[in-house]
C-alpha cells in the first residue's frame, strides 16, 4: 500500500516536472506579436480594457454600452475585438444585434490613412442582408462608430462582403469608399456619455 | 485683450489718396533687396504667372514673398500698406498639421454670418458662402470645392464651436475680404490685417473661330470676382481687387464682341446684339474665358451674380463638367421606384415587398404629376427589373431633369420604428469624392495619363449633387412638411446621408422613405390603396411649391452661383433657399431628430 502510494506521489511529481518544462519551452512568450494572430476567432489576450461599443437602439438611433475586452495590444487586435463583440449582439436589454446571425467575420485590415477595411459575409450569406436605409445605416454605422470612436487611429471604415467591396450593402448607403461616423445618428444619451 | 478696429474703414479714399500720391503704382520692386534677383527683365504682362494661381501659400511670410517675386510683377503691385490690425487670439489646438482656432471668436471679430448645422457650417461673407463640416477635410468656397490641410473639429466644450484650420480663413476672409490672415508660429498668435487691394493687370484677347468668339482675360493671379449680366452687357467685378489694363492692349474687333473695357473696378464686355455667352476659368495662368454665340444656342447664359473662382480645373485637361447652369424652371422630374428585380429591399412582416410598392407609388405619382403640372414625367424603371443605381441617376441626368426623386419605403431592426423622412446627400459624400478629385487633378496636372484623366472626368461627373445641395435640401424640406401635414405621420424630419443613388444627380436630388414597411401598423396602412394615394398627393403638393418656387426665383435655386446681392435680391429672395439659410427649419430638423422623432 504504501509503496504504491509513493510510486504515485513520484509519478505525480514527474508529471509536473514535465508539464513545467514543456510549458517552458513552449508555452506562450510574453512579447508574441498579436499581429500574427490572423483569424476569425477573438484574441483575447492581455488586459481587459473598457470599450464603447455602440449597438442600435429601440429608435432608430446608436446607443452605447461599455464593455470590457480582453485584446492585444495591436489596433488591429483590437479592431477585430470590437467587430466580434459587435456582431455577437448586445448585452443591454431593448438594444439590437446589427447583424444577422449567420454573419461572421472573415478579416480586419488597416491600411494607411487612418482606415479599417472590415470583411464580413460567410458561406451561408452571399449577399448581404436587405434592408431598407435605416437598418442599413444602423448595421454600417454601429462598426463605424464603434472602430472610430474607441481607435483613435481609426478615422474611416471600408466594408468588404465576402472579400468584395460593393457600392452598398443594401441599396442605400455608398460603401465604395471607406465610411467617416456619422454622429448624429448616436442617441441624446449616448452623445451625453461622449461629452461628459 | 484684442484690439479691434471698427468694421467698416474708410477703405476707398484712403486707397484714391494712396494711388494719388504714389502716381497711379508703386513698383514692388523698389522694395527689394538688390541681391535678390537680377534687375531688369520686366516681366511682360502676359506672362504665364507662374504659380501665381498655386494654392494659397502656407504661411503669409511666404506670400509675402512670392508677391515681391518679379515674375509675379506682371501685375505691378500696390505696396499694400498695412491700414489696421486685428488680433485674433491664440488657436485653441496646434496639432501635427497646424494650429485650430475657434470660427465663433473669429466671425465675432472680423464679421460675417454663420449658420452653423449639425453637418455643416455656412459662413457667408457678403455675397460669398463657404461651408465646412466637422471632420471633412475638404470646404466648399464657392463653387470650388477645396482641400483642407487638415479637418476642422467640433470644439469641447461645445460652446467654442467649429475649430477649423488656417487654410480655412484663408480661403473663407482671405479671399472674400480685404483681410490677410497672418498667423505668428512664434507668437502663437492669429490676426487679420487689413490691407489695400492688389492691382492687377488685365491681359485682354478676343478670338473669333467658326461662329464662336472667344474672350480670355488673363490674371496674373487668381481673381476673385462675380458675374453679372445686363442683356449683352456683362461685368466682371473683382470682390477685392482693383484692375488696370495691361499695356499694349489693341481694340477688339470681333463680330460678336463689341468691346471688352478694363476699368479700376470692373471689366465690362460689350457683346453684339442678340448673343450669349458662357463663362468658365483655367489656370497657369489664371484666366477667365467667355464664349460668345448668336442666339441661344449655347444654353443659359452666364447667369447674373455668379461668383468666381470656379473649379480647380487643370490647364489642358479637357475641360471637365462644368458646373451645370441653373435650370429654368421645372420642366422634367425623374421619378426613381427604389430596388427591383431580385433585390427586393425592405420586406414586410407579413410579406409586402418594398420593390412592388415604390413601383405602384412612382407610377401613380407620374400620372398624377402629368395631370397636375405641365411637366416630363419620367420613371428609371417601369417593371421589375433590377437598375444599378449610377443607371437611375444617369437617366435623370440624360433627361435633363430638373428634379431626381427616389421613392423607399424603410425598414429597421425593431418592429417599433415608424413614420417617413426625406435625406439629400450628405456633405461627406461629396467631399470624399472631392478629395480623390483633387488627387487626380493633381495626378493629371503633373502630366499624369489618360486613365487619370478618364476618373478624373468620372469622379467630377459624380460631384454633380453637390452643385444642388441646398436646392436638394430645399425639396426635401417642402416634401418633410406635406407629409407630416397630411398624414399625421411620425415626423423624423429631413436627414443628410451618403446615398449612392444621389451622388450622380445633377439637379436637386432627394430619396424620400414614405413609412416603414417593418412596423406591422405601417405595412397595413401602405396595403391600402387610398393610404397610397394620400402619400402620393403629398408629393404631388410638395413638387408643386417646389416648381412655383423655382419659377418665381427664376430657376435660380442652386447653391452655385451663390446669389447676386445688387439689386434684384431682397431679403427674402433667395436668401431662405441657400444653403443653411433656412436654420430654424433645419436646425430643428437635425437637433431634433432626437427630440422630434424619438424622444423618450
Amino acid at each position: 500500500m504504501t509503496s504504491r502510494r509513493w510510486i504515485l506521489v513520484a509519478g505525480a511529481v514527474v508529471l509536473v516536472a514535465v508539464l513545467g518544462l514543456l510549458w517552458w519551452l513552449f508555452g506562450p512568450r510574453p512579447s508574441a506579436p498579436p499581429e500574427e494572430l490572423a483569424g476569425v476567432e477573438a484574441v483575447e489576450t492581455g488586459e481587459p480594457v473598457a470599450f464603447t461599443l455602440y449597438f442600435p437602439g429601440p429608435r432608430g438611433l446608436l446607443e452605447a454600452e461599455e464593455r470590457e475586452l480582453a485584446v492585444a495590444d495591436a489596433p488591429r487586435g483590437r479592431a477585430r475585438s470590437l467587430v466580434l463583440a459587435l456582431l455577437e449582439g448586445p448585452r443591454t436589454r431593448g438594444l439590437y444585434r446589427p447583424f444577422p446571425e449567420e454573419v461572421g467575420l472573415l478579416d480586419v485590415y488597416l491600411a494607411a490613412d487612418g482606415v479599417v477595411y472590415v470583411d464580413l459575409g460567410g458561406e451561408e450569406v452571399a449577399n448581404p442582408p436587405t434592408s431598407g436605409s435605416l437598418e442599413e445605416m444602423a448595421r454600417v454605422y454601429s462598426l463605424v462608430e464603434t472602430l472610430t470612436y474607441n481607435l483613435p487611429e481609426v478615422r474611416r471604415v471600408g466594408l468588404l462582403w465576402n472579400g468584395v467591396q460593393r457600392e452598398t450593402l443594401s441599396g442605400h448607403l455608398d460603401t465604395s469608399r471607406p465610411l467617416g461616423p456619422k454622429d448624429d445618428l448616436l442617441s441624446p444619451a449616448a452623445r451625453r456619455a461622449r461629452a461628459g | 485683450m484684442s484690439r479691434r478696429i471698427p468694421r467698416i474703414l474708410p477703405i476707398a479714399p484712403i486707397a484714391v489718396t494712396l494711388l494719388l500720391l504714389s502716381g497711379g503704382a508703386l513698383p514692388v520692386r523698389s522694395q527689394e533687396p538688390a541681391a535678390q534677383e537680377p534687375a531688369a527683365v520686366p516681366a511682360p504682362p502676359d506672362l504665364p504667372g507662374t504659380g501665381a494661381a498655386a494654392d494659397q501659400p502656407p504661411d503669409s511670410i511666404e506670400r509675402d514673398a512670392q508677391s515681391r517675386d518679379p515674375r509675379f510683377a506682371g501685375a505691378v503691385e500696390l505696396p499694400e500698406p498695412i491700414i489696421g490690425v486685428v488680433d485674433l487670439g491664440q488657436p485653441t489646438v496646434v496639432n501635427a498639421q497646424g494650429p485650430l482656432f475657434p470660427l465663433r471668436r473669429i466671425v465675432a471679430s472680423l464679421g460675417g454670418k454663420l449658420v452653423e448645422l449639425e453637418e455643416s457650417v455656412t459662413l457667408e461673407l457678403d455675397d460669398s458662402e463657404v461651408i465646412a463640416g466637422p471632420g471633412n477635410p475638404v470646404m466648399i468656397v464657392g463653387r470650388e470645392i477645396v482641400q483642407l490641410s487638415q479637418a476642422p473639429v467640433q470644439g469641447e466644450p461645445l460652446k467654442e464651436g467649429l475649430l477649423v484650420p488656417l487654410d480655412f480663413l484663408r480661403q473663407s476672409y482671405g479671399r472674400f475680404t480685404d483681410y490677410e490672415i497672418q498667423w505668428s508660429p512664434a507668437t502663437r498668435r492669429l490676426s487679420a490685417v487689413r490691407r489695400q487691394p492688389r492691382l492687377l493687370a488685365v491681359t485682354v484677347d478676343v478670338v473669333h473661330l467658326q461662329g464662336v468668339s472667344t474672350v480670355v482675360l488673363q490674371f496674373p493671379e487668381r481673381l476673385d470676382y462675380r458675374l453679372e449680366e445686363r442683356g449683352e452687357d456683362i461685368e466682371v467685378l473683382p470682390l477685392r481687387d482693383r484692375l488696370e489694363p495691361a499695356p499694349g492692349q489693341s481694340v477688339v474687333r470681333d463680330p460678336l464682341v463689341r468691346a471688352v473695357r478694363v476699368e479700376p473696378e470692373r471689366i465690362d464686355l460689350d457683346l453684339a446684339a442678340g448673343t450669349t455667352a458662357e463663362s468658365y476659368t483655367l489656370e497657369n495662368p489664371y484666366r477667365l474665358v467667355f464664349d460668345v454665340v448668336r442666339g441661344g444656342e449655347q444654353g443659359a447664359a452666364t447667369s447674373t451674380g455668379s461668383t468666381g473662382s470656379p473649379g480647380g480645373v487643370p490647364d489642358g485637361a479637357g475641360r471637365a463638367p462644368e458646373p451645370p447652369t441653373p435650370s429654368r424652371g421645372l420642366r422634367t422630374v425623374v421619378i426613381d421606384p427604389g430596388h427591383g428585380g431580385e433585390e427586393s429591399g425592405a420586406v414586410g412582416p407579413s410579406g409586402l415587398l418594398e420593390k412592388d410598392l415604390t413601383l405602384e407609388i412612382a407610377r401613380t405619382l407620374r400620372d398624377r404629376l402629368r395631370r397636375r403640372l405641365p411637366v416630363k414625367v419620367v420613371l428609371t424603371r417601369d417593371d421589375d427589373s433590377r437598375l444599378p443605381l449610377d443607371t437611375r441617376s444617369a437617366i435623370a441626368n440624360q433627361n435633363k431633369a430638373d428634379l431626381f426623386i427616389s421613392i423607399h419605403l424603410n425598414s429597421y431592426l425593431g418592429a417599433e420604428a415608424r413614420g417617413a423622412e426625406t435625406y439629400f446627400l450628405s456633405t461627406e459624400a461629396s467631399d470624399s469624392r472631392a478629395a480623390e478629385t483633387a488627387e487626380l487633378e493633381n495626378a493629371v496636372g503633373a502630366g499624369g495619363d489618360d486613365e487619370a484623366l478618364y476618373d478624373l472626368q468620372l469622379i467630377l461627373w459624380d460631384l454633380a449633387q453637390s452643385y444642388h445641395l441646398a436646392a436638394s435640401q430645399r425639396v426635401a424640406n417642402l416634401i418633410q412638411e406635406e407629409l407630416n401635414g397630411a398624414l399625421g405621420l411620425r415626423d423624423r424630419g429631413v436627414k443628410q446621408a451618403p446615398f449612392r443613388v444621389l451622388m450622380g444627380a445633377a439637379m436637386p436630388a432627394v430619396l424620400v422613405e414614405l413609412g416603414f414597411l417593418s412596423n406591422p401598423d405601417e405595412e397595413t396602412k401602405l396595403r391600402d390603396p387610398g393610404y397610397r394615394a394620400d402619400l402620393v398627393d403629398a408629393l404631388v403638393r410638395a413638387i408643386t411649391r417646389f416648381r412655383s418656387e423655382v419659377e418665381v426665383s427664376d430657376g435660380r435655386l442652386t447653391t452655385e452661383p451663390p446669389p447676386a446681392p445688387t439689386t434684384e435680391r431682397g431679403p427674402g429672395g433667395d436668401a431662405d433657399l441657400a444653403a443653411g439659410a433656412d436654420p430654424g427649419t433645419d436646425s430643428d430638423d437635425l437637433a431634433g431628430r432626437p427630440a422630434g422623432g424619438h424622444a423618450p
